[in-house]
């Protein structure tokens, strides 16, 4: 079962939590109303006299003239995204964000020994979320994304709608087609054969709708019998690893950075170590007295964290770093992070027990040969005459 | 005809004879079926690829991956560091005149196809230096043998004989008669 967790946009979270005096007054994010831009979100009281997203902020004030309005801080928007999301983290790895800001899955299948009173869980997220955004989310909880979405726009802060699988049909019947994905054509389509609701829509046979819609429309199709065929993609916390020394005074030679180097290698893979993690490549910021910083990238090809593993790949790198000017600061960052465990012994392994993939093996060839050493072509029968218009080049 | 049912795993396998006696083109196919079933590479020295050919018999062009090197030393190293990543066939378009130095590549990168059980073929033109034919574990020399006309005169194809002349898992010797039909396919 997947749950959908519906709270009010983060950029107007954010504003409510630096100011909570504006909670019950008609409040617009986008910007001041003077201003050129359009309104990113409302709170329902502005929505109530009319104001809606995507309108310009000068209509937005005509519709309310009372209403506040504030510009779309980034910042704390993003603070208050990722809030959520690590809130909901902590139940399960299995959280992806939707598309609507605010909306956020769970897969819930992976709980049910954890939480085996479906009813204690949806309560426990629903306190936990409030505890952190201040607002009660909405919840929804059915068999697909899509349903569980629905469920979550029509259930109420105290109460959270469960949508059991065998009875998906018979809920979905009730909504208008409006709740489908649906472009102007088919939605006009649609509307001109009282198809008005998606009961009205299941009553029709999948080959019938197929041959009178096209192919593409069976997706639309599936939706309205509940059949959403989207994978759910997991969120992952994000990770930053970074360690950074100042060089005082400025160095200027490449074999004195090296033991620097090694230094932040043995922090960086403190690091690493700590969070079970591993790395497949390393950012190095070389910053110079009066010259633009140098960046170099050095990529692993499978994770690495021991300090030993991770200096063998700088070392080379640094050695070859044209210094124009001397160094004030070196910094090394970590990315494209993994599990650590990925890395075996290969004791009951062919080889090494490690198979490079096929992407990373030509990454690193066109990092050391150039781009145009692998490609991969692409025909276009219909494209020209001419053959170098149908066949087209481009790099792995 | 090569006696084990396809092109040896892991191993070798050479394609030689003069210009123009179908080795490209049985080599093409190879790769287009092979791409069917997973990763494949061609590492094409002479630029000589038609990915419109290898079209035509429904390869994945998705899964191939063409290697265009400006030295010996970098389709060596590719085809190393590609065989030990997973591809299954990897195809060398190997012109004589840049083939100077393969002798000293061939060890290598052998010990690394053996290792990642990856099918190596080998097209060559013209007679092959002894150094190939000894690590080749199979020989396939291609021959002109006859142009085959329709009956109201135009050209139909080319008959083609392919011999196996070396081969280390079968016996060799075996040899057949390819029609190379025209147009292609």
């Amino acid at each position: 079962m997947i749950c959908c967790v519906r709270a009010p946009h983060p950029s107007l979270i954010a504003a409510w939590l630096k100011a909570p005096a504006l909670r019950g007054h008609p409040l617009v994010i986008g910007g001041l109303a003077h201003e050129r831009a359009s309104v990113t979100t409302a709170s329902a009281e502005a929505r109530a006299q009319g104001i809606v997203e995507g309108m310009s902020l000068n209509q937005a004030q005509q519709f309310s003239p009372d209403a506040i309005f504030q510009p779309v801080d980034e910042e704390a928007t993003a603070r208050v995204r990722q809030s959520l999301l690590s809130t909901l983290h902590h139940f399960t790895p299995d959280v992806a964000v939707g598309e609507l800001p605010g909306c956020v899955f769970l897969r819930l299948d992976r709980l049910v020994l954890r939480w085996p009173d479906r009813s204690l869980l949806l309560a426990a997220i629903s306190r936990a979320v409030e505890a952190v955004i201040r607002v009660t989310p909405t919840i929804g909880v059915a068999s697909s994304m899509f349903v569980s979405k629905i469920a979550a726009d029509h259930a109420t802060a105290a109460v959270p709608v469960i949508v059991e699988p065998e009875k998906t049909r018979a809920y979905l019947a009730r909504y208008p087609i409006d709740v489908l994905p649906l472009d102007d054509d088919l939605r006009e389509y649609l509307e001109l054969l009282g198809l008005k609701t998606i009961g009205r829509l299941q009553t029709i046979s999948r080959p019938a709708f197929r041959r009178q819609f096209g192919p593409k429309a069976l997706e639309v199709y599936d939706l309205a019998l509940g059949d959403d065929r989207r994978r759910l993609r997991p969120w992952r916390p994000a990770v930053r690893i970074e360690e950074s020394e100042p060089l005082d005074p400025p160095v200027d030679n490449t074999e004195a950075l090296q033991f620097i180097a090694r230094a932040l290698a043995e922090r960086v893979s403190a690091s690493l170590l700590a969070q079970g993690l591993g790395t497949r490549a390393i950012r190095i910021r070389l910053d110079q007295e009066a010259a633009p910083p140098i960046g170099i990238e050095v990529r692993f090809a499978y994770p690495m964290t021991t300090a030993g593993e991770l200096f063998d790949g700088l070392r080379p790198r640094l050695l070859r770093a044209t210094i124009a000017a001397p160094l004030e600061r070196i910094t090394l960052r970590a990315g494209r992070l993994e599990a650590a465990y990925v890395r075996q012994p290969g004791l009951l392994i062919r080889r090494d027990g490690f198979k490079e993939s096929i992407a990373d093996a030509v990454a690193r060839l066109q990092e050391e040969y150039g781009s145009s050493l692998v490609q991969r072509a692409e025909v276009h029968a219909d494209a020209a005459p001419l053959v170098d218009h149908r066949i087209l080049w481009k790099p792995a | 005809m090569t006696g084990i049912g396809g092109w040896p795993v892991g191993r070798l396998s050479l394609l030689a004879g003069p210009r123009g006696c179908g080795k490209r083109t049985l080599a093409q196919r190879s790769v287009a079926a092979a791409s069917l079933t997973g990763p494949v590479a061609y590492v094409d020295f002479p630029r000589r690829l038609d990915p419109e050919f290898v079209n035509h018999f429904d390869a994945r062009l998705d899964r191939l991956l063409v290697v265009r090197p400006k030295s010996l030393k970098e389709g060596m190293a590719s085809v190393r560091v590609l065989a030990r990543a997973g591809v299954d066939l990897i195809c060398i378009d190997l012109p004589r005149t840049r083939s100077a130095g393969i002798d000293a590549e061939l060890p290598h990168l052998l010990h690394r196809v053996a290792e990642a059980d990856c099918t190596l073929l080998l097209i060559y033109d013209a007679e092959a230096d002894d150094a190939i034919r000894y690590y080749a574990s199979m020989i396939l020399a291609f021959q002109r043998s006859a142009w085959v006309f329709r009956r109201d005169g135009d050209l139909e194809g080319l008959l083609v004989d392919a011999t196996v002349v070396k081969n280390r898992l079968a016996p060799p010797g075996r040899n057949c008669r390819l029609l190379i039909p025209y147009p292609i396919p």
